[in-house]
């Protein structure tokens, strides 16, 4: 297996893998989404709360708020299952305060923290609005969990990977040109030089067929090569792409570990 | 209220809603302004695009 980095950046990751295998690309997208340890805020106490907006729909916006959670910030926090306290403790959860008042818009950055490290990544994202003499108090508690449980422990936004695509074209080709006009993404190029149709982006084909079905004989042909994907991590902030990687192949070989000592006879 | 998260695939959008609606109140193209901020899928961009402030 092969692994080449197409795109890097702070929230989004872009990479290919060869020679692997759709159930592997699979596995490891499923445990990106969905087994990957997050903070999010749990719980809600409201204190005092004199805006409009109903406690539940600003505590669940409150839950929506992505945390810092990179190993270096969770570094001493435990997983709720783990603690050995009966319901919460501050081995396994973190304090939010927020307190405001009227008239004004309330932003996350209104949000203090008692750890200085697990705090939110957007300081802009609007939580509620204050009229003149309303005030809002209130303490959150967050807590590690996955997004098998809710999808504010979702690390990641868009996780998906694509076919790596195979673009065939015949001989017998008459530089019609209407291949390179149907494709959508420009793809495909007219060469002048050379008078033939050239690919020129071939990572970028969506696999869509518009360059077959305008071809009157056939001549081009979409294919992808098997074991090849072009594999796309974007997370919110809370947690670098490459640290959901590595964490989601971390559970995934803990997977594997089990099945190993449940076939030698443990358990 | 804008909602925090884009309801189809969860990119946090509501953190570009001030200067999104700051810049085009000012005469910018929406199409540039979501270009800019990195608001790159149309499920995600909707959300920005389609949003009315009430009060």
């Amino acid at each position: 297996m092969e692994i080449d980095v197409k795109k890097k950046q702070e929230n989004e990751l872009v990479f290919i893998i060869r020679d692997s295998d759709l159930s592997f690309a699979n596995a490891i997208r499923r445990i990106c989404m969905m087994e990957v340890p997050k903070i999010a805020i749990e719980d809600v106490h409201m204190i005092k709360n004199e805006s409009a907006m109903f406690d539940e729909v600003l505590a669940h916006r409150l839950g929506l708020v992505p945390l810092f959670s990179d190993s270096e910030s969770a570094e001493a926090l435990l997983i709720p299952s783990e603690c050995d306290c009966e319901d919460q403790c501050p081995k396994c959860s973190v304090s939010l305060v927020l307190r405001k008042k009227g008239p004004g818009v309330v932003y996350t950055k209104d949000l203090s923290s008692e750890d200085s490290k697990i705090k939110p990544v957007y300081d802009t994202i609007p939580l509620l609005k204050l009229m003149e003499d309303q005030e809002v108090e209130l303490e959150a508690t967050a807590r590690l969990g996955i997004g098998m449980d809710h999808a504010k422990w979702e690390p990641t936004t868009a996780c998906a990977y694509k076919y790596y695509p195979h673009i065939t074209i015949d001989e017998k080709c008459d530089q019609c040109q209407k291949c390179a006009d149907a494709c959508p993404r420009s793809v495909l190029e007219f060469d002048e030089k050379n008078n033939q149709i050239k690919v020129v982006d071939l990572e970028n084909c969506s696999m869509c067929k518009s360059c077959v079905r305008v071809c009157d004989h056939k001549y081009i042909t979409i294919g992808h090569k098997d074991g090849d994907f072009i594999f796309t991590i974007e997370t919110d902030g809370s947690i670098p792409p490459e640290e959901v990687l590595i964490k989601a192949c971390d559970v995934l070989s803990n997977k594997a570990d089990k099945i190993i000592t449940f076939c030698e006879g443990g358990n | 209220m804008i909602p925090v998260r884009c309801i189809s695939c969860g990119k946090v959008v509501s953190a570009y809603f001030d200067e999104y609606q700051n810049r085009t109140a000012e005469g910018e193209d929406p199409k540039v302004v979501l270009n800019d901020l990195g608001v790159n899928r149309y499920c995600c961009r909707r959300m920005l695009i389609s949003h009315v402030e009430t009060w």
